[in-house]
């Protein structure tokens, strides 16, 4: 009762702040901005990973400072058939732990290449996502996706990143760390999808072995419902791990609200974990970000994202709040500065880190 | 648990708002909307919920894992598996690798770890073991932790790296045997806890060393040919009196650790055979540990071996084989480790798994090769059922098809003895 009352409460919190204020609507920022879905601008309904033609031809336009003269916008398209793109990101960071020499690395952080193949453009495509650099290449996505007549309703299948709350670039936020469902985790399987005016469904069946062969007989589902509207969205997803080393369940909320200069985000999740070494345990985590887009070209984003491990358990709370600043000068380029502090027990040193970076982004 | 919502304070947390009442409440703050421009409130109302609902935790009655000493509270760094536990996985890792989210299923809490690491090979790198017992330097788990794998980023990932003085536990624990457990001097007789190559496993090539752990420090005197005796079953069958002992290059314990005894047997004839290793609780020889305490050795299936008596010899048996003539076997020594490889034949349907042919177990290699037309050569077929020689997989493993490479494409063909056995199970009407 004590979890349901909280989440509820957390629920409410959500809901109360982006009904009440009415104008409320959601990187993911950019979809809450634009009043758009994920899959305007990205071939994966889910966001994410190669850009449309929309997407692409946006990403030069309206989201950079300068645009450069009255050139033919990139779409990635190549001929009827066929589509490229790929990202690419140089970052470097300074982690400061308390007691410790401070850290710094500097890597080209990831290198990814896209290929559509579109046999019938309208109907049935092809996907590869792949991270070619740094080290050896992996594949993080391969699909085959038909659109069904009518247009609404498409199926995938293959291996592809599940559809669960935002689909955030940050890995690291606590709601996809703990989640465990972020770029590290692509799962293989099918998934239903559902888009049509305002609302976007996704409902997917899967290994639930987060990239890993299969080991049991047991299957992950996946289902996210949200509802877009031009101002604001909110949504809420549901997850089941059937797993033989204990079953985990996972459900968020969350919604998104344009106030005019400033984009907002926020998410809950709740994740009942059967698998834990002292039996079930229950995780929350939270976000909410600001992003203040104060110039064309210009985004300043406040994160503020709550961890707690295991409810049963008290002060084991943490925190992460983030401050960074993306600047997008030209099309394909964007850079980003930020520092990120963590606040938990302070027995753990690394939990409470301050974290200094910045980081070049190229795509195309 | 902080409540996520009491009273706050929000004229002291955010300044005040004009329109809100003196009772400062969310209520009040909700009311002022109206009044001001939605964004400065929706951007107050979060503020205060970040500055006084979600702080962090004091950390009080918490080990350095965030987990309640009640349940065992701080181990100091040593390098033993219980504090590696404590204070790498659980402080670092579980985050990520815990439950059934674990990415690539590698998970990392207490009940899981050793399981999890010890002798399994990495999916990143399937020619390395996670931990290989007794080899740092080519345990996965020490390059992911210094950033010198080959695959992915440093771990933990995103965070900081986990300091040099403490990855030398970790080293030192690998290469002291990665046993599962500290035990130190305990009371109760003499057990064996670990074995590898593991009791009842079926090896594809007779390995260079059977290498035994047990839980406490061994007198290494008792440690010899006569304590570890080492015999093949020739038949199959033990004890039929066929049995033919064998002679280790030497019995030791471990240079780097006094749990852990070598059996050397390198110099042996790696035959095809079910092997017995029995070590010596009962008799004139038997091993003791350093405070005189016999060996417990019985042996069920799962350790730790004993029956709470001291004396029993420990018997455990494990099996070289070949490839057989059935599919699992194939399954198991060619396809997975050779054709099922990242980026070949595995995964779903889709245009980078080569010619559609899924060959990642031993159901989807059944699918896919027995009757199944060749993408690649029309009009052949790629295993006829009865019939090796008409079969296109045994072109493709052979060299002898009209079109492409031979198969494993970029790696050592298969040796004859391998691709003999793969035409005896199709001759045998390649039966699932």
């Amino acid at each position: 009762m004590k979890d349901v009352a909280r989440m509820m409460r957390l629920a409410g919190v959500i809901f109360g702040v982006f009904f009440s204020l009415q104008d409320v609507q959601a990187e993911p920022y950019i979809a809450v901005e634009t009043g758009l879905r994920c899959g305007t601008c990205h071939v994966s309904p889910s966001g994410g990973g190669m850009r449309t033609a929309y997407g692409n031809i946006y990403s030069q336009t309206d989201f950079v400072a300068h645009k450069l003269g009255d050139h033919k916008p990139w779409t990635g398209e190549i001929g009827r058939y066929f589509a490229v793109g790929g990202d690419a990101r140089w970052g470097w960071v300074r982690q400061d732990v308390p007691g410790q020499p401070a850290e710094e690395s500097t890597d080209l952080e990831e290198f990814l290449a896209y290929v559509q193949i579109k046999p019938f453009p309208k109907y049935f495509s092809l996907y590869i996502d792949a991270k070619v650099l740094p080290d050896d290449a992996v594949v993080r996505e391969q699909y085959a996706k038909l659109n069904l007549p009518g247009g609404e309703w498409w199926v995938r299948a293959g291996e592809f990143f599940l559809p669960y709350g935002f689909r955030l670039q940050d890995d690291e936020a606590f709601i996809r760390q703990v989640s465990g469902i972020n770029y590290n985790t692509p799962d293989a399987g099918w998934e239903l999808g559902y888009e049509s005016g305002k609302w976007s469904a996704q409902l997917a069946v899967t290994r639930g072995t987060a990239g890993g062969p299969e080991v049991d007989s047991g299957k992950q589902y996946s289902a996210r419902v949200s509802y877009v509207r031009q101002d604001w969205r909110v949504g809420g997803s549901f997850n089941f791990n059937d797993a033989a080393a204990g079953d985990r369940q996972m459900q968020n909320v969350f919604a998104g609200l344009n106030t005019g200069p400033l984009t907002w985000l926020a998410e809950v999740d709740y994740i009942i974990d059967d698998g834990a070494p002292t039996g079930r345990r229950k995780l929350w985590a939270s976000l909410v970000e600001a992003n203040w887009g104060y110039r064309q070209g210009h985004n300043l984003k406040l994160t503020f994202e709550w961890f707690d491990p295991d409810d049963e358990v008290d002060e084991d709370e943490r925190n992460r709040v983030s401050l960074v600043w993306e600047y997008a000068p030209i099309h394909f380029m964007q850079g980003r500065v930020g520092y990120r502090r963590y606040d938990g027990i302070p027995q753990n040193a690394a939990q409470n880190r301050e974290q200094f970076f910045a980081e070049l982004h190229l795509w195309f | 648990m902080p409540t996520i919502l009491r009273p706050v304070n929000l004229h002291a947390a955010c300044g005040n708002l004009p329109g809100m009442t003196d009772d400062n409440s969310i209520g009040s703050l909700v009311a002022a909307f109206g009044r001001e421009s939605r964004w400065r409130v929706t951007g107050l109302l979060l503020c205060a919920i970040a500055l006084d609902g979600c702080g962090a935790g004091s950390g009080e009655g918490l080990d350095i894992a965030g987990r309640p000493l009640a349940e065992g509270g701080d181990v100091p760094l040593a390098a033993t598996l219980e504090s590696i536990q404590v204070n790498v996985f659980d402080a670092s890792c579980i985050d990520c690798h815990a439950g059934a989210a674990a990415p690539l299923g590698l998970r990392l809490d207490a009940p899981n770890s050793y399981t999890n690491l010890v002798g399994v090979p990495s999916q990143q790198n399937s020619s390395l073991l996670r931990v290989d017992p007794g080899k740092p330097d080519s345990s996965y788990l020490v390059q992911k932790l210094e950033g010198t794998a080959s695959e992915g980023g440093r771990m933990p990932l995103g965070g900081p790296s986990v300091p040099d003085s403490t990855i030398a536990f970790v080293r030192q624990w690998i290469a002291d045997g990665a046993l599962p457990t500290e035990t130190g001097e305990l009371d109760g007789p003499t057990v064996v806890v670990s074995m590898e190559p593991p009791p009842s496993s079926i090896l594809r090539s007779l390995p260079a060393e059977i290498v035994v752990g047990f839980d406490r420090e061994i007198d290494a005197s008792t440690i010899n040919l006569f304590t570890f005796l080492l015999d093949r079953s020739v038949d199959g069958v033990f004890g039929n009196g066929d049995d033919l002992a064998l002679s280790p290059a030497s019995v030791a314990a471990s240079p780097a650790n006094s749990r852990v005894a070598i059996v050397d047997i390198g110099s042996i004839d790696p035959a095809e055979d079910t092997y017995r290793l029995t070590v010596t609780g009962s008799g004139p020889n038997i091993v003791l540990s350093v405070a005189g305490v016999a060996l417990d050795g019985e042996f069920a299936g799962s350790f730790p071996s004993g029956d709470g008596v001291e004396g029993g010899d420990f018997v455990a048996t494990f099996s070289v084989e070949g490839v057989q003539a059935t599919l699992e076997s194939i399954q198991a020594n060619v396809f997975t480790p050779s054709c099922a490889v990242a980026g070949c034949h595995t995964g779903p349907a889709g245009p980078s798994l080569p010619a559609g042919m899924d060959l990642s177990s031993a159901d989807a290699s059944f699918a896919n090769l027995v009757g199944v037309d060749s993408q690649q050569s029309a009009g052949d077929v790629r295993v006829v059922a009865g019939v090796a020689d008409a079969s296109y997989l045994v072109r493709k493993l052979e060299g002898t098809a009209a079109v492409g490479g031979r198969m494993p494409i970029g790696a050592a063909a298969l040796d004859a003895t391998t691709i003999a056995a793969i035409r005896a199970w199709i001759d045998a009407g390649a039966e699932r």
